[in-house]
């Protein structure tokens, strides 16, 4: 019985692989002949850049398993990889740093992830492109127009609402932020943001926030994928978009637009330092014995327990290394205002202010519990005196009782 | 002549219910401040100890208990067959018996408001306010355990509660919450348990030991 319940469940299984396989394949028929020809041959950029064949199929199978995909889709991906820069890309950045892009377009040592961000077809991006001033709004016009509903939108930075959005101009014509936005995503066939700061506001919309900053859907009322991180990892974004090409839709999300396939599980699950959190091992202070051993870094502030990331697996700079592996603990900046929700960022939660000066929960708590304790001391006595005499006219038993305290 | 008879004021539901509820409470409290603020065991090798992974499963062990006790509270209050109790969790809101009920406490007045109800004014919205304070540790603490056993019951609460996760901004939010919530408890139980024995000495009804044998004294006229 349950050896037929379990061939039964493997031929579904098989058949929604196979249906879904279809699926992709005529969508990236669809997809070669809609969109136009890749602007780089991805295996001659690959060569000339040390990459061999070898690195590219390991790379391939990496990506297959990370977007939760049987190896049969392995031919696939590498597909979707070769015709990616075919997918029309509108790059916006607003109240940020740059950071993202630095991050993904400057790696000393780029992986197939960073060279393939590098052939990206980018219609429009403030930091990369040749054209200024009105040509540079004209390239952005021209590509909103020729690929309306194809195109990508992907967002760099938080947009200020403050003053009406005047915190922020940009270009020739000096729109705001705002406009801007509201114009290219409203004929987008889909809204990627980039980074923390598009994502959820990060440090721009830390309180006290003077310039009223916010994320993309917040200030626009739209829902966007948000590619979580300050910076993000390069992983996240490709595959994300390969997942658009392969099935011409976006990955499943979380509550927070955060691609599931990527910040699914928690830091702290994925730790290598978790076995020295279980066995109550912790690093007390920077430089000590525990932390020269390797310990969990919860005590000098690790926010790992409390944020969904996949760093700890496909971790930064052609995996060389993360932050805890370095050792420093989680900041948590893939979370949603992380800058007020995860400070002190060198110190557990638990130390957290609670808005007042240096008054953590403890301490309040502390002092409350005092305060009860001493006003429990004056009610108790002021009733033994109150009630001193109270009926105590046929009970024998209570009177001794009185005696006694 | 009055006479001092004993009635049956709790069901042994009813305190079976409070002590196993008393016990987890005091149980996490403790291993949740571990949890907070834990203390490292530097003696032996790391395979052989695994203290903190104890304490989380005492935790998360005597949450679930909690969690399934106040379910067991709320149907008690609304269907228990001895005295299903959910309108005298209402008894604050007569005004008059309120404010007398405080004149009481403060010992201005030497004698309580008289009421039918099985709570007090002032304890009816302790109460209540407990079982919201139990409530809200419970969501946190189910959504704080989902974050990282994605089986069985864990997992079906925190696809549930998930989105007050959200809602709150993260779990980071979620823990602060937790922890503040626990101090609520210690400030309830110091108070809670002051004025039981208070209760026991003022009114000598034996309120302490009722909440173990059942039975509470009343006077009665003969
Ligand atoms: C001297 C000992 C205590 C006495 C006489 C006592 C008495 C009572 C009474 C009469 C109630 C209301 C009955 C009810 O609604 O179930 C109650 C409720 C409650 N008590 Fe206590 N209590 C004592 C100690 C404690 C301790 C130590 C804790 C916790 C650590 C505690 C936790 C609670 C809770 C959570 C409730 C409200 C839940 C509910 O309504 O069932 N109690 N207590
Ligand atoms: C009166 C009841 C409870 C008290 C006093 C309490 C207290 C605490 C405290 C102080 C913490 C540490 C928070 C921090 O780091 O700031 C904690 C963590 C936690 N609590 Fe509770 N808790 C209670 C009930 C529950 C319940 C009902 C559950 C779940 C069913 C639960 C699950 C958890 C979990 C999962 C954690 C986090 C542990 C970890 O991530 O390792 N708690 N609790
Ligand atoms: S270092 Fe951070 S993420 Fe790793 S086990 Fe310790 S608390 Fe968890």
């Amino acid at each position: 019985m349950a050896k037929g319940m379990n061939s039964e469940y493997k031929k579904m299984i098989d058949k929604q692989y196979r249906d879904l396989m279809k699926h992709c394949q005529s969508h990236m028929e669809q997809v070669e002949k809609e969109l136009p020809e890749p602007r780089e041959n991805l295996h001659e950029l690959l060569e000339k850049r040390g990459v061999s064949r070898r690195d590219f199929v390991k790379w391939t199978s990496a990506m297959t398993v990370a977007l939760m995909l049987p190896p049969i889709f392995k031919p696939l991906v590498a597909k979707a990889a070769e015709n990616f820069s075919r997918l029309p890309v509108v790059w916006l950045h607003f109240a940020e740093c740059t950071g993202c892009s630095e991050a993904f377009l400057r790696a000393s040592y780029p992986n197939v992830d960073d060279i393939l961000l590098e052939t990206i077809s980018l219609e429009y991006h403030e930091t990369l492109m040749a054209a200024s001033g009105d040509q540079a709004e004209a390239c952005l016009e021209k590509a909103i127009h020729d690929f309306e509903g194809k195109f990508i939108c992907v967002i760099e930075g938080a947009l200020p609402r403050g003053l009406n959005g005047q915190y922020l101009r940009i270009g020739p014509k000096g729109k705001t932020g705002i406009e801007i936005a509201k114009e290219v995503t409203s004929k987008a066939g889909a809204v990627i943001c980039i980074g923390s700061c598009s994502a959820f506001g990060n440090i721009q919309s830390a309180n006290p926030n003077p310039t009223d900053s916010v994320s993309i859907s917040k200030a626009l009322g739209i829902s966007t994928v948000n590619i979580a991180g300050c910076p993000p990892n390069a992983v996240n974004f490709t595959g994300t978009l390969l997942h658009y090409l392969m099935f011409g839709g976006l990955p499943a999300l979380d509550g927070l637009g955060r691609p599931i396939w990527a910040y699914g599980k928690r830091i702290h699950d994925y730790c290598e330092r978790r076995p020295h959190y279980d066995a109550s091992e912790f690093v007390e202070e920077w430089g000590d014995a525990g932390a020269l051993k390797g310990w969990c870094l919860y005590k000098v502030g690790c926010k790992g327990p409390y944020t969904y990331a996949n760093c700890g697996k496909v971790r930064f700079n052609d995996g060389i290394s993360w932050p805890i592996m370095a050792g420093h603990g989680c900041i948590g900046c893939t979370e949603p205002d992380f800058w007020d929700t995860m400070a002190p960022l060198e110190k557990p939660l638990p130390d957290k202010s609670l808005g007042f000066t240096d008054a953590t929960a403890d301490k309040v708590g502390i002092a409350l519990t005092a305060a009860t304790a001493a006003g429990i001391a004056v009610h108790a006595a002021a009733s033994v005196i109150r009630h001193r005499n109270d009926d105590r006219v046929n009970k024998p038993e209570d009177l001794q009782e009185e005696k006694h305290d | 002549m009055e006479k001092i008879i004993s009635v049956k004021e709790w069901s042994l539901a009813i305190r079976l219910n409070h002590w196993a509820m008393a016990c987890s409470i005091f149980i996490l409290i403790v291993t949740g401040f571990y949890i907070a603020t834990p203390f490292t065991i530097g003696q032996g090798e790391t395979v052989d100890k695994f203290f903190m992974g104890h304490v989380r499963f005492v935790h998360l062990l005597f949450g679930v208990i909690l969690v399934f006790l106040f379910i067991w509270r709320i149907y008690l209050a609304l269907f228990s067959r001895f005295h299903a109790d959910w309108k005298d969790f209402l008894a604050f809101t007569n005004i008059k018996n309120f404010i007398h009920q405080i004149k009481f406490y403060l010992l201005v007045t030497k004698e309580g408001p008289q009421y039918k109800t099985l709570y007090g004014p002032l304890q009816s919205l302790a109460y209540l306010g407990l079982l919201f304070m139990v409530f809200v540790i419970c969501v946190t603490g189910l959504i704080l355990m989902g974050a990282g056993y994605d089986a069985g019951f864990s997992s079906v609460a925190y696809t549930i509660l998930r989105p007050v996760e959200t809602l709150l901004g993260g779990l980071a939010m979620v823990r602060t919450i937790h922890h503040i919530f626990t101090w609520f408890f210690i400030l309830f139980i110091v108070v809670h348990i002051y004025m039981a024995f208070w209760y026991d000495f003022v009114l000598k009804k034996g309120t302490v030991s009722s909440m173990i044998s059942g039975n509470i004294f009343k006077k009665v006229k003969e």
